[in-house]
């Protein structure tokens, strides 16, 4: 006879069930299940196939920038000028798909726009790193400045105005059509999220990262390159978040120095549901991941109930305070 | 007689016991000094007499009635103030607020009035010697002018006993003499002085009475003037010399590291030469450069002056990982701030600086880490529940051993170890024992700090000994006593000898 209490204690001991942001996950899942209002035929709308997909793909831009911010803030750090490299990222690949410079290869100018943006941004990140790795100023001031600094930037070169992409024949309408299809810009979220996960938990890089994080002095007598992998750590963030802006330039179809604003403290919020310490040190992509699915199907929730979204961040703010104080008792 | 009287004090931090049997009694109007080797229990002897430690055991009497000391502030009430071997300054505040802090004397209502702050500490500031305004801010005070505002602040309080814990440690020698004038006016108004120190010339200088610990008990009290250093001494180190030297001479005689002149921020021209397969211990008291010497040769101090030749060739030390590439290793004395990533798994810890050896283009294998870990695991007799736990949830001794294990990976060919042994339990210091000479035979040179002169007279082969950044002495382990060590490190040297 099969005896379900010791199978059922067996699980909820496992490593999976110890996740608190996993069971909140679940929860709402739950509570998504139970409150869904229904189709004709007596479905649930939540279980839509194509209502799960909008969930991830209205994730995807700041679950990639949250994949990125989850680094940083394993190295104890933050990145505060997410945002504003999105809207740089935006702004460029948008001006550089609007402009007639490389004629007749549409293709090539969309690869040369997106690489040329996302290196941008690229290149944002690493002076963030240099300046924390090298002049050792608090990360939160030097992204605090670049968070200015870049937003600045990006507003400059489009001197205030939108960049209209539009919905022609066009190399950029083509562009806006491929990267605001649902299976590219979910893809891309699986495909930067599982290639994070490989450089986290199985690579020297990023063992070097939680290191650094969980003990800055240990890693000092520890002989780690603390320097190289802070540079990397802020450089792979303004690519990630350089990419997002892409993903985002594409789904509005518009260049625009106004967007992501305020994208940092989502993509920051992800991460602690997600259960990674602000301090450093102790968290996974896999918990961002989650931290993401979290507020994503929060949202999604809601906006099925057609409750007001000055409430959904009222109740953001309620489950953010949760996932930690429960996580932090979960630890002592 | 019988101010203060505290008796079987015992007090455990983590399963090591740092009192056991502590007693202290006190006069009215006596400077009283305190005594003991690193370890011994006088800081934390003080503590609880100063109320801001909790004893595990032992009761306390004021003036011949049993108290209980909660907090300081409580002790503060009773009359019984404290002055910390570190400065316990708020810098951010300014000098007369860092005196009213929580001051009793001092009525605070809901706002602080600048001028009832000025007259408060204007006299108290007089007699300390500080002559800086009340407004200043103490980030902008040198440390010395730091000192004499703690002094200040004892002098605030008011006090019937008051515990200076090394008080002159960070002093310049006109801030001693101040501080000494300072001594005899509280004594002349009857206060009761306990004056934790090694400086045996302050010691013979100020004090009426002496009372020695050693290993967290109370030795004996002796008046001063019945006294010598060489009793001190003997009360301090004890007699019970049970270890014997290490048996295994270097049968190797090549120098391999050889340090000349070397001057950093707190060392000053340190010389000496330590040869292949050999084990050359580093005593000396807290503060005597002990760890200053592992961070000069590890690159973690720049090196202002001097030179370090390994194996011949000169060496200049730019960091850490630039030290290991040339061999050298280093286990740091604090475990848990400068050694280990306390979330990361015991096996995490142990490969950290030599993740290269087992992986292949930046990409881990487990298999590979695995082999490295399990048989050095089994060597050091590493037994954690499993490799992948927190290696902050292991006990001292497996800590130890974790770092112990990083180090070795590295296969250096000079290690130093600084103060390995330090609070963990005995058979695990066995163990780092039996590692130490089976690393030295294996032709490794070893430099063992310690504070514990038993374990450098079992485990080395000669024995330096550092004072305030310089070489006081150099003894073969055979021939060494703890008395002559004890007498270099505290420099009593000439007078003993």
């Amino acid at each position: 006879m099969f005896a379900w209490g010791p199978t059922i204690a067996r699980a909820s001991r496992s490593r999976l069930f110890q996740v608190p942001s996993l069971i909140a996950l679940v929860a709402l899942v739950i509570m998504a299940a139970l409150t869904s209002p229904t189709a004709s035929d007596g479905s649930h709308i939540f279980f839509e196939i194509g209502n799960l997909t909008d969930i991830l793909r209205q994730v995807s831009v700041i679950g990639i920038i949250a994949l990125g911010m989850t680094l940083v803030i394993l190295t104890g750090g933050i990145d505060l000028s997410v945002g504003s490299v999105l809207a740089l990222s935006t702004a460029l690949v948008a001006s550089l798909l609007t402009r007639n410079w490389v004629p007749g290869v549409p293709a090539l100018q969309m690869a040369l726009a997106i690489a040329a943006a996302v290196l941008a941004c690229g290149l944002a990140g690493a002076l963030n790193g240099l300046v924390v790795a090298r002049l050792q100023v608090q990360p939160f001031i030097v992204t605090l400045a670049s968070m200015f600094g870049v937003r600045g930037l990006a507003k400059w070169f489009t001197a205030n105005e939108n960049i209209d992409i539009g919905f022609g024949k066009d190399v950029a309408a083509q562009f806006a059509g491929i990267f605001r299809d649902k299976t590219v810009v979910i893809g891309s979220y699986v495909a930067a999220a599982i290639l994070f996960w490989i450089l986290l938990s199985k690579t020297v890089f990023g063992r070097h990262v939680r290191a650094i994080g969980d003990n800055p002095t240990a890693s000092i007598y520890a002989g780690l390159p603390i320097l190289k992998t802070q540079l990397w750590v802020y450089s792979l963030t303004g690519l990630l978040a350089g990419f997002a802006g892409v993903l985002y330039a594409a789904e509005n179809h518009q260049g625009n120095p106004n967007a992501g604003i305020a994208y940092e403290l989502d993509a920051i919020a992800a991460v602690v549901i997600g259960g990674t310490r602000l301090s450093g040190g102790q968290g996974t992509i896999a918990g961002t991941i989650i931290g993401t699915l979290i507020m994503g199907v929060l949202t999604n929730i809601l906006r099925l109930n057609n409750i007001d979204s000055n409430v959904e961040m009222m109740v953001k703010a309620v489950i953010i305070v949760l996932a930690v104080a429960v996580q932090r008792k979960g630890r002592s | 007689m019988g101010l203060f009287l505290a008796e079987n004090i015992a007090k455990h931090f983590g399963g090591i016991a740092a009192l056991s049997a502590a007693r202290l009694e006190l006069a009215a109007g006596e400077v009283h000094a305190l005594m003991g080797e690193n370890g011994a229990g006088k800081s934390t002897l003080a503590r609880i007499c100063a109320g801001s430690l909790r004893p595990d055991a032992g009761r306390i009497e004021l003036a011949g009635q049993d108290v209980i000391l909660a907090d300081p502030l409580d002790a503060q009430r009773l009359g019984i103030g404290i002055i910390y071997q570190e400065l316990d300054l708020f810098p951010h505040l300014t000098v007369g607020e860092n005196l009213v802090i929580g001051n009793l004397n001092f009525a605070e209502g809901a706002f602080a009035r600048p001028k009832a702050i000025a007259e408060f500490c204007r006299p108290l500031l007089a007699q300390a010697g500080l002559t800086v305004d009340c407004a200043t801010w103490v980030s902008s005070l040198s440390i010395a002018q730091q000192q004499l505002l703690a002094i200040a602040r004892a002098l605030s309080m008011n006090c019937r006993i008051l515990f200076m814990d090394e008080p002159t440690s960070a002093l310049s020698e006109d801030a001693a003499e101040r501080l000494f004038e300072v001594i005899a006016l509280l004594k002349a108004r009857g206060v009761a002085i306990v004056y934790v120190s090694h400086k045996m010339d302050e010691i013979f200088r100020l004090s009426d009475r002496v009372t020695v610990l050693r290993d967290g008990k109370t030795i004996g009290t002796r008046a001063t003037a019945s006294t010598d250093r060489a009793e001190l001494i003997r009360m301090m180190v004890g007699r019970d010399l049970d270890s014997a030297a290490r048996s295994i001479k270097p049968a190797d005689q090549a120098v391999s590291l050889a340090v000349e002149n070397l001057t950093t921020r707190k060392l000053k021209d340190v010389s000496f030469e330590l040869h292949r397969g050999e084990v050359l211990g580093i005593a000396g008291l807290v503060g005597a450069g002990r760890s200053e010497l592992g961070a000069a040769l590890f690159g973690i101090d720049p090196v202002h002056n001097g030179r370090i030749l390994l194996k011949g060739q000169e060496f200049r030390p730019a960091s850490p990982s630039d030290a290991q590439r040339r061999g050298m290793g280093l286990v740091p004395e604090d475990r848990k701030l400068q050694g280990l990533m306390l979330q990361m798994s015991v096996k995490e810890n142990a490969t950290l600086s030599v993740l290269s050896r087992v992986s292949r283009w930046g990409l881990l294998s487990a298999g590979a880490e695995k082999t490295l870990f399990d048989p050095a695991a089994q060597r050091l007799r590493l037994k954690p529940a499993s490799p992948d736990l927190p290696v902050g949830k292991l006990s001292g001794g497996n800590q130890q051993k974790v770092l112990l294990a990083r180090a070795i990976f590295a296969d250096p060919d000079f290690l130093f170890l600084d103060d390995p042994a330090r609070g963990i339990d005995v058979a695990a210091k066995e163990d780092i024992y039996r590692l130490i000479s089976e690393l030295a035979a294996s032709g490794k040179s070893i430099l063992l700090a310690s504070s514990e002169l038993p374990e450098l007279m079992r485990c080395a082969d000669r024995i330096l000994v550092l004072r305030e950044g310089r070489v006081t002495g150099m003894f073969p382990a055979s021939d060494a006593t703890q008395e002559a060590i004890m007498a270099a490190a505290t420099h009593s040297f000439a007078e003993a000898g």
